[in-house]
This record gives C-alpha cells, sequence and structure tokens, in this order.
C-alpha cells in the first residue's frame, strides 16, 4: 500500500468496539483489539481536541475539575449564570434570565423557558433544586460544594420558571457562585454518572475508556446552534505528541502544550491562564516572622530574568494572588524591584536586632507542579543564598506538598516557603483571599486581625465597594505587612489549527465552550 | 512434569496471597486519596465524607478482612476515582497490553532467534558484526527518544503513519517498533552467544561430516540445544511487557496496564492497584508455567 493510498485510512475517524468481556480477553483479546470497523465520513465542521489527560469521570457535578470541565462545562451541562472570562460583560445571563435579591439573604432566579434537557424532559426550578440537592448530597463526593463551604442553602420552587434561594449567612455572590453549579434532571440519581444528561448544545454520544469522548451537536438546542457540530476528545499526556497532532492534522486544538515545543507561531497562542506562582511564607516563623526579612525575600529575586528563559515569553509579574482579570484587581500595585544591596540591607538589619537570620530556610516545591518548576526553584534558592539567606530546596511529590501547603503545617527549624501554583478564574478574590490570607485559611501564613476583618467585609460587600474593598486588601497585604513572596502570573500555550476561527484566553484553563469556535 | 507444575500451582497461589497482603498494607502506607481526590479547598467535612463513602475510615484491619472476603468472591471493589468496578477498569486495559506484549515477543522471538542463530554460524563475518551492532544500539537506546524521534519522522515530516492511538491497525506499528528494539538487541544477544557454544558440540561436527547442509544444522539440530537459556530471557522480557509499557504507552495515548498501574497509584485509587497487580501476577503465573511446560518439551531430562 503506497503512502498516498494509505493516507485517507490513517486520518479517517474509526469507530472502534472491542468487546471487553473476560471470555475475550482469554482467548481473543489480539484479534478483538485489532478489528477497526470502516470509517465514517467527517464534517468539515468536526473537530478534534487532544488533552493531556483523560477524564476519569464525565460527571455535571465535578465539571470545575478543569480536565472535566473542559469537556462538559457549557457544552453538555449548563448553569444558571455564566462569568465572562474572555470579556468584560461581568455575570451574564445563561439558564436564568434575571435574578435579583429580595433581602434577608434570599436572591429570586428567573428561568429561561422552552429550555430542554437531551433526554428530552423540560428544565424546570425543580431541577435546580435537584441539582443542588446533589452537590450537596452525602452520597455524592461532588467538587462544587467547597465554595458553599459554612453557608446554608433553602430553595424554594415558586414556579416551574421561578425559585427563591436563600443563603445563611447571606450570600452577596450568589448570583456568580451559581456559575459553578450544573443543572441536571430531576430523575438524576444520587451517584455519579457516566450518562450526563444537560441543557448545553452538545450531547455525548460516545465515550470509550481510555481512547475517546465524542459530542454531538444538539438539533434541539434551545440557543444559537454553534458551528462545530461534532468534537472528538482524544488524551495524550505528551505535549510534544499534542503537538505533533494538530502539526499533523489529527487534532485541531491542544491545549496545556509546553514552550519547547510551541515553535510554530501561526498556530500557537499564548495567553494568561489564570494561574499565579508564588512562594507561600510563614509569618509565625523566625526569621520570616520579621517584615525586613519578607521584604529581603521579595527585593533578592530578579522576577524579570525568568521570563522568556525558564518561563515562557508572556508570563507577568504578580502584585496579587489573583490574575488582573478578577474584581478588585489593584492597578496602582508594583512588583518588587529586585535589588539584592536593599535585600543584603534587610538582613543585616534584622540581624543587628537580633533576629536570628542564620536559620535555615526551606523551599519546598512540587514535581510537575508546572513546565521547568525545578530550574525555577533552583534559581529562587540561588538568588536568596547570593543575598546571605542559608536556603536549601526541597523539591516533592504532590502527596507531600499537600503536607507543607496545608495546615497544620509540620514543624520546621527555620521556616519554609512553600511554591505553590494558584488557580483562580472565577472572576472574584473571595475563591482566593480567605484560604490564603485569613488566619483561618487552610493555607494562610498571615495570622493578622485587620486582614481577616477585611476579608470578611469585602466578602460581604457587593458592587463597586466591594471591587474597592479587595482593591484595599491587595494592597495591605503586598505592600504593607509583604505577607508573601508573589511571583508570575502564568500564561498557557495552545496549538489551534489553521482551519479553526478560535483563540484561546484564560477562560480555557478551566472550560472550552465549544460555541465559541468557529471556522475560517 | 505434572509433579514440577502442580508444585508451580501451589508456590503461585502461596505467592499471590503474600502479594495481596503486601500490596494491600503497603498502599495504604502511601497516605490519604481524600486528599488526592478532592482539590485542594475542600473542606475537612467533605474529606471524611468521601473517606466514609469509600470505608477508608474503618480500622486498617477491618478493611483488610472486607478486602479478602470481597476478593475470595472475585469483587475488586470500585476505583475511587473513576467509580465504576476495579476490575472492570484493569481488564479493559489488559485487553490492550495483551495484543500488544503478545505481538512484539512473537515479533521479537522470531527475529532474534533467526538473526541471532545466522549471526552465531557466521561468527565474524560482516552479518554477524552487523546484527551485534544493531542489537547493541537496540539494547541500550532509550525508549522515551526513539519514541518521539519515530513520531516526528515517521508521522509528522513523512505523513506514513499516525502519531498516536489505538484506531487502526496502523496506529499499532509505532509502539510495536518502538518496543520491539530493546528487548531484540537483548534476546539477539543470548541466541547467538548460546548458539555459539551449541555449534561446537561433537554432534554438529557429525553431522557436517555427514554432508547435512547449514540450515538444517541450524534449525534443526542445534537450535533445540541452545534455546533453554534464550527461553528464560524470553520469559523475563515478556513479564516485563505484561506490567505494561509505561513510556511507549504514555507517548502513544495507548490505554494499557502500565500507565493504568502508575496512574493509580500517583492517584492513591487502591482498589485498581490491587487489581492491577493481581490479574498481572496471575498472568506471570501463567506464563511462567508455560514457560516451564517449554523447558519439558525442549529437554527431556526436565520432563523426568
Amino acid at each position: 500500500m503506497g503512502a498516498s493510498q494509505r493516507r485517507p485510512c490513517l486520518t479517517a475517524k474509526l469507530y472502534w468496539e472491542a468487546e471487553l468481556t473476560f471470555k475475550h480477553l482469554l482467548i481473543g483479546a489480539l484479534l478483538a483489539s485489532t478489528i477497526a470497523t470502516p470509517a465514517m465520513a467527517q464534517a468539515n465542521t468536526d473537530i478534534t481536541v487532544v488533552l493531556s489527560e483523560e477524564l476519569d469521570l464525565v460527571e455535571p457535578c465535578m465539571a470545575t475539575r478543569s480536565n472535566i470541565g473542559r469537556v462538559i462545562l457549557q457544552n453538555i451541562s449548563e448553569t444558571l449564570t455564566e462569568l465572562d472570562v474572555r470579556g468584560d460583560k461581568g455575570l451574564m445571563p445563561r439558564l436564568a434570565d434575571s435574578w435579583e435579591d429580595k433581602g434577608d439573604g434570599t436572591w429570586q432566579f428567573k428561568l429561561h423557558s422552552g429550555v430542554k434537557f437531551s433526554d428530552g424532559t423540560t428544565f424546570d426550578a425543580a431541577d435546580v433544586k435537584h441539582s443542588f440537592d446533589r452537590v450537596f448530597s452525602d452520597q455524592l463526593t461532588c467538587e462544587s460544594k467547597r465554595y458553599f463551604a459554612d453557608t446554608t442553602l433553602t430553595f424554594t420552587v415558586v414556579d416551574d420558571l421561578t425559585i427563591d434561594v436563600k443563603a445563611e449567612p447571606a450570600q452577596p455572590v450568589l448570583p456568580l457562585l451559581m456559575s459553578l453549579v450544573t443543572m441536571v434532571p430531576s430523575e438524576t440519581p444520587m451517584e455519579f454518572v457516566r450518562d450526563p444528561i444537560g441543557t448545553g448544545p452538545y450531547v455525548m454520544t460516545e465515550w470509550t475508556a481510555g481512547q475517546q469522548i465524542v459530542l454531538d451537536r444538539r438539533a434541539d438546542y434551545w440557543g444559537a446552534q454553534p458551528e462545530v457540530t461534532k468534537a472528538t476528545y482524544l488524551f495524550r499526556s505528551e505535549p510534544a505528541v499534542r503537538a505533533g497532532m494538530v502539526a499533523a492534522g489529527e487534532a485541531d486544538i491542544a491545549p496545556q502544550i509546553t514552550a519547547e515545543v510551541a515553535d510554530n507561531k501561526a498556530t500557537d497562542f499564548t495567553y494568561l491562564n489564570s494561574e499565579t506562582v508564588y512562594l507561600r511564607v510563614d509569618g509565625q516563623d523566625a526569621p520570616t516572622s520579621d517584615i525586613r526579612i519578607r521584604q529581603a525575600l521579595n527585593a533578592a529575586i530578579d522576577r524579570e530574568a525568568f521570563i522568556g528563559t525558564v518561563l515562557p515569553a508572556g508570563t507577568e509579574l504578580a502584585v496579587a494572588m489573583v490574575p488582573p482579570t478578577t474584581l478588585g484587581w489593584n492597578p496602582d500595585l508594583t512588583p518588587p524591584a529586585y535589588d539584592p544591596e536593599l535585600a543584603k540591607k534587610l538582613i543585616a538589619e534584622a540581624k543587628a536586632d537580633g533576629v536570628d537570620v542564620s536559620l535555615p530556610i526551606e523551599v519546598v516545591a512540587r514535581t510537575e507542579n508546572f513546565p521547568n518548576v525545578t530550574e525555577v526553584s533552583e534559581a529562587l534558592v540561588q538568588m536568596f543564598n547570593e543575598v546571605g539567606f542559608t536556603a536549601t530546596l526541597h523539591m516533592v511529590e504532590v502527596a507531600e506538598h499537600e503536607q507543607y501547603y496545608s495546615k497544620p503545617y509540620p514543624e520546621s527549624t527555620g521556616t519554609r516557603l512553600v511554591l505553590a501554583q494558584h488557580d483562580n478564574s472565577r472572576g472574584d478574590p473571595v475563591f482566593s483571599m480567605f484560604f490564603k490570607y485569613d488566619s483561618k485559611g487552610t493555607q494562610s501564613g498571615v495570622n493578622d486581625p485587620k486582614v481577616d476583618e477585611m476579608i470578611a467585609a469585602a466578602s460581604a460587600a457587593t458592587g463597586d465597594e466591594r471591587a474597592a474593598l479587595w482593591s484595599e486588601l491587595f494592597k495591605y497585604v503586598h505592600d504593607d505587612i509583604v505577607a508573601d513572596v508573589l511571583l508570575f502570573h502564568m500564561v498557557g500555550l495552545s496549538r489551534v489549527g489553521e482551519r479553526l476561527d478560535f483563540t484561546p484566553t484564560i477562560a480555557t484553563n478551566q472550560q472550552l465552550q465549544l460555541a465559541e469556535i468557529g471556522f475560517k | 512434569m505434572t509433579k514440577l507444575i502442580s508444585q508451580r500451582v501451589i508456590a503461585s497461589l502461596l505467592s499471590l496471597l503474600g502479594l495481596l497482603i503486601l500490596v494491600f498494607f503497603l498502599s495504604r502506607l502511601t497516605g490519604d486519596p481524600a486528599v488526592l481526590f478532592l482539590p485542594i479547598d475542600a473542606t475537612e467535612e467533605m474529606k471524611t465524607q468521601f473517606r466514609a463513602l469509600h470505608g477508608l475510615d474503618l480500622p486498617i484491619l477491618e478493611q483488610f478482612g472486607r478486602y479478602v472476603w470481597d476478593f475470595v468472591h472475585l469483587d475488586f471493589g470500585e476505583s475511587l476515582r473513576k467509580a465504576r468496578p476495579a476490575i472492570d477498569v484493569v481488564l479493559e486495559a489488559y485487553a490492550w497490553t495483551l495484543p500488544l506484549a503478545g505481538i512484539t515477543m512473537g515479533l521479537v522471538v522470531v527475529a532474534a532467534i533467526v538473526l541471532g542463530s545466522l549471526a552465531a554460524f557466521n561468527v565474524g563475518g560482516f552479518f554477524d558484526r552487523l546484527v551485534s551492532i544493531v542489537s547493541l544500539i537496540g539494547a541500550s537506546a532509550p525508549d522515551f527518544w526513539i519514541a518521539i524521534v519515530a513520531i516526528v519522522v515517521f508521522a509528522i515530516n513523512l505523513s506514513w503513519l499516525p502519531t498516536s492511538g489505538v484506531g487502526t491497525p496502523w496506529h499499532w506499528v509505532l509502539p510495536i517498533a518502538v518496543l520491539f528494539i530493546r528487548p531484540f538487541g537483548l534476546i539477539v544477544q543470548v541466541v547467538r552467544g548460546s548458539m555459539l557454544t551449541a555449534l561446537s558440540a561433537q554432534y554438529v561436527k557429525t553431522a557436517r561430516a555427514k554432508g547435512v547442509k547449514n540450515l538444517p544444522i541450524i534449525f534443526v539440530h542445534t537450535l533445540r540445544n541452545a534455546m533453554l537459556p534464550v527461553i528464560t530471557v524470553i520469559g523475563d522480557q515478556a513479564a516485563a511487557m505484561l506490567n505494561g509499557a509505561v513510556i511507549v504507552e504514555t507517548i502513544f495515548g495507548f490505554p494499557g496496564i502500565g500507565k493504568l498501574m502508575i496512574d493509580s497509584i500517583l492517584q492513591r485509587d487502591f482498589n485498581v492497584v490491587l487489581a492491577a497487580i493481581m490479574v498481572t501476577a496471575l498472568a506471570i503465573f501463567i506464563m511462567n508455567i508455560l514457560i516451564d511446560l517449554a523447558y519439558g518439551l525442549l529437554d527431556p531430562r526436565i520432563r523426568n
């Protein structure tokens, strides 16, 4: 067979069915696994997306997990509201046409009429209640439950298209939180499902574990019809292979490639990906309990030197735990300047005042946290030692990293600086600031009553006041108490085939809405 | 021979039992699966609920007792991450690993025996040197590098083959080719060495003196006597392949048992880890018994 004859066979999308019974496994695995049915024609509006990891679950209530969200969120399952992360429209209606604060912690949501699930049933207020019942069920461990910690929600179905949600204590960002919970029909069981039913423009038509997931466009979708008729998701963990698949025409979109393989300007996109890299500093430990030491740590780092070398060009210097697209982001903050002489001076001053600056500083970093994490960590340690600190590096696996990252922190001689990456693409700092800075925050190194009060005030505020309070808090933790060592707002790299009209953005980190993809 | 096989079966069952105990307790020592399954900002209540749902809050001995009870009923429990029976997850992966390992080892054995024997027969000649160089390169080249280069050359630049995946028979070419190289390099060297010894035996000289042609001397008279050490190495290499080919599976997106096991260990999906190890151990025990039978077939002294 010549190459020209073989090529259509290689690129055709084949449907493949192997009987995975024990009998076949024992007597005919070899034969069964090489049976291929004839290729089916592929429309030029069908696309293939190659993701970095296979989905363990295709469960709507787990859609806030990024690898699941990229397939499910707003494609199969929709939410009541939707945050415009790509643009500046803020919180937008999706399955809810409008919402109103009725006071006393109660929000009323008016639902869109005429919406049908992919099983043909009509979407109504009872489905909203059931969707939340699943999230809070003790028979499931839904990820989105974490956004409602310490909040009790009571649902009152007013009529088919109206539902009241009472939050105790009052939750000013409840409409925003509604963008994190996907809607399922009332008949959905209290267990993880493998055939998700949603109101979205696509329905899952095939899931072959280990190989592919296929979504087909619904003809009866309630909204505008997207251009993409069918999406096939493949899974390859090696970035070079993902990039190569787009180059070879086997795939159209490959999110999360690395800078090393992103060598084609026509197809490779760089964009802020909502991840912020920072060193968590424990303000209770010596010597980092002294603000001059924390300032010295910040001044010791030549942040610019990392960009375009071990980190991709386009990486931005961080001045807050959240990316610039977040509510209340403070444009007046500037990253600490690289000033090793200042760092040495601050250390000397602290030492003169009795601070034991010789105490060891252990930088704890997680392997594979982001590309070149080892090189970044080694450079940080080197920079600390150049100004006079006694720093060492401890690279750990994800499970061990968690022991250092979350409370209770293990005892140490001296202190530990934990290199971590935090994701907030939700548009509001409430999803970050309590955990990272409140004295009760799980990953906080701060114990400052003023910070606690500011977080509480900003979390309870709404509108412009909320933005202003968050902005003040960003300044306080960055400039006044120097709570940590903020480093970089990271960028993502994705390869997009030239036939597509699609530009990846910060939103691509958590979801990949097929409706936003067009063709040239 | 029957006695030998019986002893092997009993020893294998005891080994399985020991493996079960070892893997169960060692896997529990790696930490709490709730920490990895749930997001980092999950509440303590969510973690407690996860542990209760999966019986991870019970005393360790009670967990073990329940596991053994389920195990004797061929119930391996449910995957913590995939919410499906662990044995289904493992058997699906094995359905890919078995043919991959089977086809590759089949090709390796045929190629190594033929080329190794011919090299030994022409010892010191051009063909012998060529086979030796190729096999040494094969035995020492890193899989990862070969796989990436193969994709770049044959899939991206030449467009002859798909980059990865399992959709058609063409998808199998590169994974098999990459997997083939290392065991071929090793086994062909063993065949060559073993054949060199066998070819110097008196009965070969006698056969030559009687006018027997070269090919019958190699493949009829000598090969059988040279095969015992070769079978030992083949068994060793086949066992490695039954454990999965993690690098090849990872790069080529091949949904086999190796990557599943590594992922399950890293994610603390205990039930899948245990099921995968048990099924793999069973496969290796069966293969070892087949090798014992092969010994018996080749050497009457063992049979008796």
